[in-house]
């Protein structure tokens, strides 16, 4: 079986039906894969599932394979890239079918809290923190998702993840001037 | 009197911030997304997009499971799957494709060689022009033509006088 690394760019690109035959099979699984975790919030049928992998395959090839001849090998490998289409594409077909549903349990509880409408949010400064800093502590505190995900995605060792969430931290206390807690057990 | 609040933990002073950005970020391209997730772009350029992925659930969310699903082996996908994505090229695409004739296959071949399509259609121009010029050019090949047909009708007069003298017994 091919593999998509293999897979002959420019034939495909151009037409050719057993080229295009030998990117699918190689391609199916991330799609397959794809789709069906998006489409898991939507709570859609093995049938919707199929249909916006074959929705996938559809923007692929049209307009003579216009999206593919978009794909940039320099930048991204085609796993990654056909990953993201796919995604898009199965987003796109949810959203024509019915509007996301999502288990409570699957919701971080952040999602579900009720804001407390006495208690004005403090605005961040605009340069205060970084965007990876405000991004690792949205992951940790909005998402719920624990150092060594975050470490995964973001390319990064779970230390860089500690330590610019303390950095971030140390800043946000410094600027709001909030002790925390540990100095306030040392001081007192 | 003073009364000692208790510091706020990390979990509590995040929750106190108004995170939401007044303007939304810019959208986000499939191709940047793919580029990022790859840990392929430049400083400032993945700070755009770790900007756009902080303020959208959405595009957080995609980010984890995107990471997740292209990190490890997939199961088969449906046989199904793949018979109806194949049946949607046809070999009619190739013949379409190849409708341009031998010079959109003289640019490709050239492509793949990295020489530029002005290069290759200047080449193509001075071969057709040289093979020309080879074979005497419009003002001999019309001469040419005007002999050949001259020399066919000569012919076919000198057969018709001869046929006429012939029947007659001169």
């Amino acid at each position: 079986m091919t593999d998509l690394n293999q897979i002959d760019l420019q034939a495909l690109k151009a037409g050719s039906k057993r080229t295009w035959d030998a990117f699918v099979v190689a391609s199916t699984p991330l799609i397959n894969a794809v789709a069906r975790r998006t489409l898991s919030a939507y709570r859609l049928s093995e049938e919707d599932i199929m249909d916006a992998a074959q929705d996938v395959y559809v923007r692929l090839c049209a307009n003579e394979f216009r999206l593919l001849k978009t794909y940039d090998p320099t930048r991204a490998g085609l796993s990654t890239w056909l990953a993201v289409v796919a995604r898009s594409t199965a987003v796109d077909y949810a959203r024509r079918r019915r509007q996301a549903t999502s288990p409570i349990d699957d919701v971080p509880e952040t999602a579900l809290a009720v804001e407390d409408r006495h208690v004005e949010k403090l605005r961040i400064p605009e340069g205060l923190l970084t965007e990876r800093q405000t991004l690792i502590l949205k992951y940790l505190y909005d998402e719920e998702r624990d150092v060594g995900e975050i470490a995964d995605l973001l390319k990064i060792d779970a230390q860089t993840v500690r330590s610019t969430h303390h950095k971030a931290l140390l800043r946000l206390r410094e600027h709001f001037r909030e002790e925390d807690p540990e100095s306030a057990k040392k001081r007192g | 009197m003073t009364v000692e609040r208790n510091p706020l933990s990390d979990k509590e002073l995040w929750q106190r911030l108004a995170t939401d950005q007044d303007v939304a970020p810019a959208a986000v391209s499939d191709m940047d997304f793919a580029a990022w997730l790859e840990g392929r772009l430049s400083e400032t350029a993945a700070a755009r997009i770790e900007a756009a992925v902080a303020a959208d659930p959405a595009l957080r969310r995609a980010a984890l499971d995107l990471a997740d699903i292209l990190g490890k082996p997939l199961p088969e996908a449906p046989a199904r799957m793949a018979v109806r994505a194949q049946a949607l090229v046809g070999f009619e695409a190739e013949r379409q494709a190849r409708r341009g004739g031998w010079l959109v296959e003289f640019l490709s071949w050239g492509a793949t060689l990295g020489v530029p399509r002005a290069a290759m259609v200047t080449a193509a121009v001075l071969v057709a022009a040289s093979g020309f010029m080879l074979g005497g050019g419009l003002g001999q090949s019309y001469a040419q033509q005007k002999y050949v047909v001259a020399s066919n009708q000569a012919t076919e007069n000198s057969s018709e006088l001869t046929a006429l003298y012939t029947t007659d017994g001169i």
